[in-house]
């Protein structure tokens, strides 16, 4: 009893030394130069996928700062709920993530303008201003891990043994080449219609084309919606194009489409039998790889309307990781930060240790085949707007559930398209809080 | 004298006993509640620093229908509804056959009470791929139609699965309550209405069923209460999907509060389903009480 009660009371003080802890962080003076700082960095950021590659730069960065200790935590669901706690709860990360666009202003009374410094001069512009704050006086409120390409993903001998020699850019060349595979025996698409958000990956891409109709930006067309004025029936490549585009790869697709999620799609893809695989980008490549070595991935735009031309890949940055503007120590926190993005050894983390899309200024070359897809692509045809960010999550979570109910047949064309229109206004309209 | 201090004495301890207790469901249980009943009258994203003050117009929008909220509710009335029914009833007859002395008896036991003792988290994952890759080679195997229906992906399927996994992994709690009460049951009771020459079925559904009015009670209360806060098995099987076909209320306020970011009127829809809960369980309870009969 007594050796419990002994333990308890060391747990206890060892708790509240640990709480301690960042109350004494904050009294340390910080310099420009990172060797010189000293103190603690709480990091609290999604993307749990790159913890080991962070882990690895964690590590790295001791080296230059001996006295900075990093405390780097992740989780693999539900990273907004356990922010909000932590800010409600008065312990706000000094790096946290959300999404970049719209979420940029979400977030902004706890982030901080990182425009003046220094690594606004590696930053990848495509970057950088899908983290600029939409409010009057703008300012750069995020850098990201990494950049990122979306578009279809084929199967390069599924293709070829099907006889479709040219990937397929306009709708026809689409029907005319999904007749040819089925006929070979393969499924054309694999769609994880499970997953909300495969959805938004997919429309943004439509959004984009009939932006481009419109003759405005496709930031233009959401606003527009999101303000009431239009209905997204007024943009009829986004619309009715979109719809189609969904009729028809539900019919080609899955036997079971709303009971495949990511894991699904990825093993329907890995197994070799499929062509297309949806909503995806460079982040499944490692994990196809992995199901199927052999796998010959092919990366391309989305044949949206008749136009080849608008049959683009699209690339940005759809995860921000923002800075606490109330840090305790926050020139060390700009100066990991800065020392990631203009260093030499923090910039080359980004394709060698993570394997991702820089999001700095770069022309290292990637081992990933998507990425490389993806950059040719982007100079050959010039890549899409990045329509994600232009609504928050959630309304694409409600655009998921929105969209699933279509595919299972509980509401109608119209009924799904009057959803959209009034959420899209009622979650990012200008009189949503 | 001595008594009287004595008597005090120990009326202090149990206060000083019950204190740490009362601090901690003070701090996790009523502080939140009162407070989200003033968020409830707030409009409020759960980010920024200062809720703006409302009124009743959380509840205005909730009671006009123009959110999913009353939906979810129809769904957590049905899921309730099956689940109080199918489990108490399938547990009184599993608890039967497990009290007959045979083979293995124990071990059935067991097998039965296994999935309780998981977290609704991890059934919910062994199931979604029993769904969906499991029953795929079922089919494969047997050709039957039936394995071939898309459990998940359709709205209406997807109910059915929900509430079948959620009293899958339950049962075995009211069964093992079920048996303590069969055993409880004395047997010369039984043995008594035997001699009056009642039938086994009369003797079944006319001595030993009202004798386990308090084991029932009790399984009826628990399953009721279980089945309206219904939300992690929701969660890892179906998200709610597909579309909000499987919204429940608790899966609601959740969504509504967290990734809408409209913590007011998620609060204001937990402090109308509290209501609705407490008023449902007093009922119930005193409807059950009143039929309890005692030897």
């Amino acid at each position: 009893m007594k050796k419990k009660l002994v333990s308890l009371v060391m747990a206890a003080a060892m708790a509240a030394s640990v709480a301690a802890l960042p109350a004494f962080a904050g009294e340390t003076e910080a310099a420009v130069d990172p060797s010189q700082d000293s103190g603690e960095i709480y990091m609290f950021i999604a993307s749990p996928e790159y913890a080991d590659a962070i882990n690895t730069l964690i590590d790295d960065y001791k080296k230059v700062a001996p006295n900075v200790t990093i405390n780097y935590e992740t989780t693999q669901n539900d990273y907004p709920t356990l922010l909000k706690a932590k800010i409600n709860s008065g312990d706000v990360p000094d790096i946290f993530s959300s999404t970049s666009g719209k979420e940029i202003d979400t977030y902004l009374e706890y982030s901080l303008d990182l425009s003046d410094q220094p690594l606004m001069k590696t930053i990848d512009p495509g970057v950088a201003s899908a983290m600029a704050s939409a409010k009057e006086g703008g300012g750069m409120y995020g850098i990201a891990i990494k950049g990122n390409y979306f578009g279809m993903i084929y199967n390069e001998d599924v293709l070829k043994d099907a006889g479709v020699d040219k990937v397929p850019e306009t709708t026809e060349e689409l029907k005319a080449a999904c007749d040819k595979i089925k006929s070979a025996g393969y499924t054309p698409f694999t769609t994880g219609f499970m997953e909300w958000w495969v959805y938004k990956h997919v429309a943004q891409h439509f959004v984009d084309a009939a932006a481009k109709a419109a003759g405005i930006s496709a930031a233009d067309l959401v606003a527009s919606i999101q303000k009431g004025e239009k209905s997204i029936k007024d943009y009829p490549i986004a619309c009715d194009n979109f719809f189609d585009f969904i009729d028809y790869v539900v019919k080609n697709g899955d036997d079971k489409p709303l009971e495949t999620d990511l894991a699904g799609e990825e093993q329907a893809f890995a197994s070799g039998k499929v062509a297309f695989m949806l909503g995806q980008g460079a982040w499944v490549e490692a994990d196809l790889k992995k199901i199927n070595p052999d796998l010959k991935i092919g990366f391309a735009g989305y044949p949206v309307d008749d136009k080849a031309e608008d049959a683009q890949v699209i690339s940005g940055s759809d995860q921000a990781l923002r800075i606490n503007k109330d840090s305790k120590n926050l020139q060390a926190v700009l100066n990991f930060i800065n020392w990631w993005y203009t260093s030499d050894e923090g910039q080359a983390w980004f394709t060698d240790v993570a394997g991702v899309v820089p999001p700095v200024k770069s022309d290292k070359a990637s081992d990933f085949v998507i990425i490389e897809q993806g950059k040719k692509l982007a100079d050959e045809k010039g890549s899409g707007e990045l329509a994600i960010v232009d609504s928050t999550d959630s309304f694409h979570q409600v655009f998921g559930e929105a969209m699933q109910s279509y595919i299972a047949g509980t509401t109608s064309k119209e009924d799904t398209i009057k959803t959209i229109d009034e959420q899209c206004a009622a979650i990012d309209g200008p009189n949503a809080q | 004298m001595k008594r009287s201090s004595m008597k005090k004495k120990k009326g202090l301890e149990n206060v000083l006993f019950t204190i740490p207790a009362v601090i901690l469901v003070c701090m996790v249980m009523y502080i939140p509640f009162v407070m989200s009943g003033y968020y409830s009258l707030t409009r409020w994203n759960g980010i920024a620093k200062q809720p703006v003050f409302i009124g009743l117009e959380n509840f205005k929008t909730i009671l006009s229908g123009s959110d999913s909220f009353l939906s979810a509710m129809w769904f957590t009335i049905r899921y309730t509804f099956f689940f109080v029914i199918v489990s108490n009833v399938a547990a009184l007859a599993l608890a039967v056959a497990l009290t007959k002395r045979f083979r293995l008896a124990n071990l059935y036991r067991g097998l039965f009470f296994i999935p309780y003792i998981m977290s609704m988290n991890i059934v919910g994952f062994i199931w979604k791929f029993i769904f969906t890759s499991g029953f795929k080679k079922f089919f494969e195997l047997t050709g039957w139609g039936f394995w071939n229906l898309s459990w998940l992906g359709n709205p209406s399927m997807a109910f059915w699965s929900v509430t079948i996994v959620g009293i899958w992994q339950s049962l075995g709690f009211y069964i093992v309550l079920y048996i303590a009460g069969l055993q409880a049951v004395p047997k010369d009771i039984i043995e008594a209405a035997y001699v009056d020459g009642a039938s086994r079925r009369q003797t079944f559904f006319k001595v030993t069923v009202p004798l386990l009015g308090p084991s029932m009670t009790t399984c009826v209360f628990m399953s009721l209460t279980n089945g309206l806060k219904v939300f992690d098995i929701i969660l890892a099987l179906t998200k709610g999907g597909p579309g909000q076909s499987t919204y429940s209320a608790t899966l609601s306020i959740y969504n509504e509060a967290f990734t809408r970011n409209n913590y007011g009127l998620g609060s204001a829809q937990a402090i109308l389903y509290f209501v609705f809960v407490l008023v449902i369980t007093q009922l119930t309870l005193k409807m059950m009480s009143r039929k309890e009969v005692a030897l």
